[in-house]
């Protein structure tokens, strides 16, 4: 019982870090928080940062995992149950959505992280531009949708998605990109790939 | 309040969520499918790095020099290849 208790204190711990990390990684940048700002912007010892993370690294990778996770999911239903490109395309945006403050923060600033960072950006690019180019594949397949190179695929639709997204204090008054935009950026992809 | 959150690929980091996921589709392995040989032994590093370079390029089209790169310093911390010289 106690050995539970110990276990879900720091599982809880670990999550009040990875939401204050988010959280001010979003605000501040990704480059510019330090593990010390962190821990005290949720009164937490900066020793106990590195019992869970044994370094900044560790929790930026952290949060962009929880990105990870939740987009595994949405990817996950929209596929299984064969809803076509556009639903893979507003799973996307969902996440994105979920995530946009820190998301277009670490989109900005990927050029300047460490490679291990960045990496598993990369890592979760790919994800994305399985899931888009299997999808467009059935599309294709069913007379709906023309041919694309896998790369160029995927790098149109997130080249579009990101600049809305590093652009958002304009494109969006003050709210979210993806809720105002993200319908327009949808139907225009499709409008590209159709048949 | 459990932690369940899935487990990941010891060797490549990939998140392993079903059975199929795993070596030989047993969840009691620690890595993927696409990190272990048909006998469900991990593969070489050489190997493994080629894999993750392919993903890289064949998915968003960047060099290949960038995608070793990349690829090198995301399994430098993985478990399986933490130490490796």
């Amino acid at each position: 019982m106690h050995a539970a208790t110990r276990q879900e204190q720091k599982v809880a711990t670990r999550e009040r870090l990875v939401n204050a990390a988010m959280a001010l990684f979003a605000r501040k940048g990704i480059v510019q928080t330090t593990t010390a700002d962190i821990a005290k912007s949720i009164r937490m010892s900066h020793g106990i940062v590195f019992l869970h993370f044994p370094t900044r690294d560790d929790l930026v990778i952290a949060v962009i995992d929880e990105f990870g996770r939740r987009l595994a999911v949405e990817f996950r239903q929209a596929f299984e149950q064969d809803l076509g490109l556009r639903a893979v395309l507003h799973a996307h945006l969902r996440v994105l959505a979920e995530f946009e403050p820190f998301y277009a923060r670490l989109v900005i600033e990927a050029p300047l992280l460490p490679p291990k960072v960045r990496s598993t950006l990369l890592m979760l690019h790919a994800a994305v531009s399985q899931r888009i180019f299997l999808a467009l594949e059935r599309e294709r397949k069913a007379g709906r949708a023309r041919k694309f190179e896998r790369p160029l695929l995927f790098n149109t639709w997130i080249g579009l998605v990101h600049h809305y997204l590093v652009n958002r204090d304009v494109f969006a008054n003050g709210d979210s990109v993806i809720a105002q935009q993200g319908e327009t950026l949808v139907q225009h992809f499709m409008m590209l790939v159709k048949a | 309040m459990a932690d369940d959150k899935c487990p990941s690929c010891g060797s490549c980091g990939m998140p392993l969520e079903k059975p199929e996921d795993f070596a030989l589709g047993d969840v009691t392995r620690a890595y993927c499918r696409y990190c272990t040989d048909a006998r469900g032994e991990l593969l070489p590093y050489e190997q493994v790095l080629e894999t993750n370079v392919r993903y890289y390029v064949q998915s968003q089209g960047i060099t290949s020099d960038a995608a070793t790169r990349l690829a090198q310093a995301l399994l430098a911390d993985m478990p399986a290849w933490r130490g490796r010289h």
